[in-house]
C-alpha cells in the first residue's frame, strides 16, 4: 500500500512536470503545425539560467524561476525570426525534425561551453525542501510543489485560451490562419507571443522540475524523444490531451521503473505504440 | 447491352448536409455526357462517391454489370474506371515522360518490377513518346512537371488517364484554370479520345459543354434536376432558374445550340 | 503553353537527353571503386576508420530507400541494422564462422525487421509516424539490454571471431581483408540500388512520396509497395550490421539505439535525400567530421553538426551532394 502510494506520488509529479514542460510544445505544434525537437534545449535554458541566479547569483529561488522564464524566452524569439519562421508548416516534416535536432545539439554545445558538463542543482528554498506530512504518510514538499504549479498551469492555460481575446484569436488562427489574418487578427504576432509563452512554459518546467530531470547539458538530447511522444500522444494544440498523455505516460514510466526496473523504458513505449495505433490523432484531439 | 457505368440511387449526406441527393445515371460505351451545376451542387462528391474515395450511405455503383460499390478506389482504376483532378494531381518532381512510363507500366502491372531498367521497357517507352506527341507535348518530354505552364499539366492529366486505358473516364474540369485561348487544346485532346471510352465530364465552360457533350446533365443541390442535349437543358426553364440564369443574361450566345462537332469517332 | 500549331511534325527520338544513355549506371559504382581503391594506397593506416565510413554509407543508403525515395518520416532505422549486426554477431559466437555466409544471415535479419517496423509505422502518417518509429527502436533498445544472455546487454557482444573469407582471406590486424571486402559490398549494392531506383517500382515509390493518392487514382497500391521497400531496405541495413559484427568483431547496444537511427537521418539530410550518392557523401562527411572534431571535443562536434545541419536544411535543402550545381548557378551565365 505504501509503495503504491509513494509510486503514485511520484508518478503524479513526475507528469505534472512533463506536462508543464510540454504544454508549451504542444500549443506550439497545434499552431505553427512545427514539430520541434529543439523544445527540451529550451527547458535546459530555462533550467540553467535559474541554477546560475539561484547558485552563484544567491537571488533566491522565485527571482530564479522569474529570470530562467524571461531568459529562455528572450533567448528563444531571435531563433524564432530567424529559422523557425521558414519552416512552418513545411511540407515534409523531416525538414523540421533535422533543423531543431541541429538547434539542439548548438544548444549542447553551447551550454557545455559556458557551463561545462557537470550536473547542475537550483538550490531550494527552506519551504519546499523538507518532507510534508499528510497524515497516509510524508512525501517530498517539492514534489507537491510542482504538482500544485502543474494544477495552477493548467487551469492559467484554460482561462487564457478559452476566456480571454488573447484566446479567441490564437483558436482563430490554429483554426484557419489565412481566415484569422483577412478578419484583422496579427497573426505573426500571435505566433511570437505563442511561441514566446511556449519557450516559457518550457524553461519554468524545467527549472522546477529539475529536481526530477537532473539538469546536464545532454538533458535537451536525452528528454527530446519523450517530450514529443506526449504531445503525439496527447494530440497537438490539445491542453486536455497534452495533461492527460502527461500523467498516464507519467505514470506508465514511473510504475515500469518501480516494478520491473530492468526494463528500462520498455512499458513506456509499449504504451506509446497502443496508444497511437488506437488513437492515431491524439488522445483528445481539438475538433476532430 | 450492358451499360459501362450504372449509377443507382446515389446518396450520401455530410452532418445532416444531402450533397448527394438519388443520383442515378447510366453511361454506355461511346457516351459523351456533361455533368454541369452551380458550385456546391455536389458534382465533385459524385465524382469521389463514383471512384470509391468517398463511401455512399446508399445507392449502387456498376462497372460493365458489375457491382462495384464494396470495391475499393484503386480495383476499380484497374477495372477501367478512371478520373482526372479538377486541381492537376501530377508528380512535381518527375518528367512528362515518367507520367507516362508510370501510368502505362502500373496498367501493365509491371511497377512491382524491382530489378529491371526503367529503359529495358521499350514497348512502353515507344508508347509514352507516341501519346506525348500525340498530345503535342514532346518538347516538353524530359522537363519535371513542376516547371511546366499549367495548360501543359492539364494535357498530361489526360494523357495519364489515356495511358490508363479506360473504359470509362471521368474528367473533373479539364479546362479548369487555363486561359479560355488554350482550351482549344484540350478540346483537342479530347476529340482524340477512343471512339468506345465513356466519357462524363464535369465542366463549367459552356463552350467545352457544347462542343463536347451529346447529352447533358444538371446537378443542383445534390440532386440532378434535368437532363438531355444540351440544346434542350439550355432551354429548360428549371436550368435557366438553379443555373444558367446569370449565365443565359450575361451571355446568351453560349446556350444557343452549339455545334456537336466530330467527337473523334473515326 | 506555347501555341503550337497542329501536332508537332515528328516526335524527337525517344530517348533522348537524359533517358537511356547506356553505361551510365555503372559511372558512379566506378568512381567508388576508384576512390576507394586510392584510399586503400594512400592511407593503409586508416582503413579500420574507412571501414566503419563504408558501414555507415550502406546504412544511410538503406535508410535513404524508406526517407528519401517513399517519404517515410523515420528515427528508427536502427532496428533494422542492429538486427543484422546481433544476427551475425550471434551466429558467429555460436560457431557459424563463414563471414559472407554471417553477413547474408544479418541481411535475412534486416529483412525480417524491416517487414516488423514496416507493420508498425506504416500505419500512420507524418508525427505519429515519428513517434511509432521511435518507439519502435527504443523497444528494441531495451529488448536487446534485457536479454543480457544472447546480446550481452550493456557490455555488448563480444568473442565475434570469423573465419578467412572464401576460406582464403583472413582478417588480418590493419583490416585490409574487412576493407576490401566492405568495399567491394558497397559498390556491389550501389549497383544493385542504383538499378532498382531507376526501376518502374522506384518510379513507382517516388510517386508514392510525391502523392500517394495520385497513385491510387491510377490503380496502384501504397501499403503493400512501402512493406516491400521497407523488407529491401532492411536487406542493404542488415548487410551493414551484419558487416560492422564481421569487420569488428563486436556488436553494441548502440547498434539499436535512437541516436545511431538520428545520426543515420542527419547523414541523409547533410548529404541529399533521394539520390544513392548524396546517402555516401553524406555518410563520408559526417564520419570523417566526427572522426576529427569528436577527437578534440565531443561537444565542439555536437556545435559544428548542429550548426552544419541548420544551415544544410535552410539554405540547401538538397544536401551537400547538391552543392556544385549550387555554386554552378551561382556563377554568373555565359562567363568566360
Amino acid at each position: 500500500m505504501n509503495v503504491l502510494l509513494s509510486i503514485a506520488f511520484d508518478a503524479l509529479a513526475y507528469g505534472m512536470v512533463l506536462f508543464i514542460i510540454c504544454i508549451g510544445l504542444s500549443v506550439m505544434m497545434g499552431l505553427m503545425r512545427v514539430i520541434n525537437l529543439a523544445h527540451g534545449a529550451f527547458a535546459m535554458i530555462g533550467g540553467y539560467i535559474a541554477s546560475y541566479v539561484a547558485g552563484p547569483m544567491g537571488w533566491g529561488y522565485v527571482p530564479a524561476l522569474v529570470c530562467g522564464v524571461i531568459g529562455a524566452a528572450l533567448i528563444a524569439l531571435p531563433l524564432e525570426r530567424l529559422l523557425y519562421r521558414r519552416v512552418y508548416g513545411a511540407s515534409d516534416p523531416l525538414v523540421q525534425v533535422l533543423m531543431t535536432i541541429g538547434l539542439t545539439f548548438c544548444i549542447i554545445g553551447a551550454t557545455n561551453f559556458l557551463f561545462g558538463s557537470a550536473m547542475r542543482a537550483i538550490p531550494l528554498p527552506a519551504l519546499i525542501s523538507g518532507p510534508v506530512d499528510l497524515g497516509v504518510r510524508t512525501v517530498p514538499a517539492h514534489r507537491l510543489f510542482v504538482i500544485a504549479c502543474g494544477v495552477v498551469i493548467a487551469s492559467g492555460l484554460w482561462y487564457l485560451i478559452e476566456r480571454t481575446s488573447f484566446g479567441i484569436r490564437l483558436r482563430a488562427t490554429v483554426d484557419n490562419t489565412g481566415m484569422a489574418g483577412a478578419l484583422g487578427v496579427r497573426t505573426d504576432w500571435i505566433y511570437t507571443a505563442t511561441f514566446a509563452l511556449a519557450v516559457g512554459l518550457a524553461a519554468f518546467g524545467g527549472a522546477v522540475g529539475a529536481e526530477i530531470m537532473p539538469l546536464d547539458p545532454y538533458y535537451a538530447l536525452r528528454y527530446m524523444v519523450t517530450f514529443l511522444v506526449v504531445v503525439s500522444v496527447g494530440g497537438a494544440g490539445s491542453i486536455g490531451g497534452a495533461l492527460v498523455a502527461a500523467l498516464l505516460l507519467g505514470f506508465v514510466d514511473t510504475t515500469g521503473r518501480y516494478l520491473a526496473p530492468n526494463y528500462g523504458e520498455f512499458f513506456f513505449y509499449l504504451a506509446v505504440i497502443a496508444i497511437v495505433f488506437v488513437f492515431p490523432h491524439g488522445l483528445l484531439r481539438r475538433g476532430a | 447491352m450492358t451499360a459501362a457505368l450504372e449509377v443507382q440511387s446515389l446518396c450520401r449526406s455530410f452532418d445532416g448536409i444531402v450533397v448527394a441527393d438519388n443520383i442515378s445515371l447510366s453511361l454506355a460505351a461511346g457516351d459523351r455526357v456533361a455533368l454541369i451545376g452551380p458550385n456546391g451542387a455536389g458534382k465533385t462528391t459524385f465524382v469521389n462517391l463514383v471512384t470509391g474515395t468517398l463511401k455512399p450511405d446508399a445507392g449502387r455503383i456498376l462497372l460493365a454489370g458489375v457491382d462495384v460499390t464494396a470495391v475499393s478506389d484503386v480495383e476499380r482504376v484497374r477495372r477501367g474506371l478512371v478520373r482526372t483532378f479538377q486541381i492537376t494531381r501530377l508528380f512535381p518532381d518527375m518528367t512528362v515522360h515518367e507520367h507516362l512510363m508510370l501510368a502505362l507500366l502500373q496498367r501493365a502491372e509491371k511497377t512491382g518490377r524491382l530489378f529491371a531498367s526503367l529503359d529495358s521497357f521499350k514497348d512502353a517507352g515507344a508508347e509514352a513518346d507516341d501519346l506525348i506527341a500525340q498530345l503535342g507535348l514532346a518538347p516538353v518530354a524530359d522537363v519535371k512537371v513542376r516547371a511546366l505552364a499549367y495548360g501543359h499539366q492539364r494535357l498530361v492529366e489526360i494523357a495519364i488517364a489515356v495511358a490508363l486505358k479506360p473504359k470509362v473516364l471521368l474528367l473533373d474540369e479539364p479546362a479548369a484554370g487555363i486561359p479560355h485561348d488554350e482550351v482549344l487544346r484540350i478540346i483537342e485532346a479530347l476529340e482524340r479520345l477512343p471512339a468506345d471510352l465513356a466519357i462524363l465530364m464535369i465542366e463549367h465552360d459552356m463552350d467545352l459543354v457544347f462542343r463536347f457533350a451529346e447529352r447533358v446533365i444538371v446537378l443542383a443541390a445534390g440532386k440532378i434536376v434535368c437532363q438531355g442535349t444540351p440544346e434542350e437543358v439550355g432551354r429548360d426553364p428549371a436550368v435557366r432558374a438553379v443555373y444558367l440564369g446569370s449565365y443565359a443574361s450575361r451571355d446568351r450566345d453560349a446556350l444557343g445550340p452549339g455545334p456537336t462537332v466530330g467527337r473523334g469517332r473515326a | 503553353m506555347a501555341p503550337i500549331p497542329g501536332r508537332p511534325a515528328a516526335s524527337p527520338r525517344p530517348g533522348c537527353r537524359s533517358r537511356g544513355v547506356p553505361g551510365r549506371e555503372l559511372v558512379a559504382p566506378t568512381v567508388v571503386a576508384i576512390l576507394g581503391a586510392l584510399a586503400y594506397l594512400a592511407f593503409p593506416d586508416d582503413l579500420a576508420f574507412f571501414t566503419r565510413i563504408i558501414v555507415a554509407a550502406l546504412f544511410v543508403m538503406s535508410l535513404d530507400l524508406v526517407v528519401g525515395y517513399c517519404g517515410v518520416a523515420t528515427l528508427g532505422h536502427a532496428v533494422l541494422y542492429g538486427a543484422g549486426a546481433y544476427a551475425a554477431g550471434i551466429l558467429c559466437v555460436d560457431g557459424l564462422t563463414d563471414p559472407l555466409l554471417l553477413i547474408a544471415a544479418g541481411s535475412v535479419a534486416g529483412v525480417v525487421a524491416g517487414l516488423v517496423t514496416a507493420l508498425v509505422i506504416l500505419r500512420a502518417h507524418g508525427l505519429p509516424q515519428l513517434v511509432l518509429s521511435i518507439a519502435v527502436v527504443q523497444l528494441a533498445y531495451e529488448a536487446a539490454n534485457k536479454a543480457r544472455d544472447i546480446t550481452g546487454g550493456s557490455d555488448g557482444l563480444s568473442g565475434i571471431s570469423p573465419g578467412p573469407v572464401f576460406g582464403l582471406f583472413e582478417f588480418d590486424l590493419w583490416g585490409r581483408t574487412a576493407y576490401v571486402l566492405a568495399l567491394v559490398l558497397l559498390i556491389a549494392t550501389l549497383v544493385v540500388l542504383r538499378r532498382v531506383v531507376r526501376s518502374p517500382f522506384g518510379l513507382l515509390c517516388r510517386g508514392i512520396k510525391q502523392d500517394p493518392d495520385r497513385i491510387r487514382a491510377i490503380g496502384g497500391t501504397i501499403y503493400g509497395n512501402l512493406v516491400k521497400m521497407y523488407a529491401l531496405s532492411g536487406a542493404v541495413a542488415g548487410l551493414a550490421g551484419g558487416l560492422t559484427a564481421v569487420t569488428t568483431g563486436v556488436v553494441g547496444l548502440d547498434s539499436v539505439s535512437f541516436e545511431w537511427s538520428a545520426e543515420a537521418l542527419v547523414m541523409l539530410v547533410l548529404g541529399g535525400a533521394g539520390t544513392l550518392y548524396g546517402a555516401l557523401v553524406g555518410a563520408v562527411v559526417f564520419t570523417g567530421f566526427e572522426h576529427y572534431v569528436a577527437a578534440v571535443d565531443p561537444y565542439h562536434w555536437l556545435f559544428v553538426v548542429g550548426a552544419l545541419l541548420i544551415g544544410v536544411v535552410l539554405a540547401l535543402p538538397a544536401g551537400l551532394g547538391s552543392l556544385a550545381a549550387w555554386l554552378r548557378r551561382l556563377l554568373p551565365q555565359g562567363a568566360p
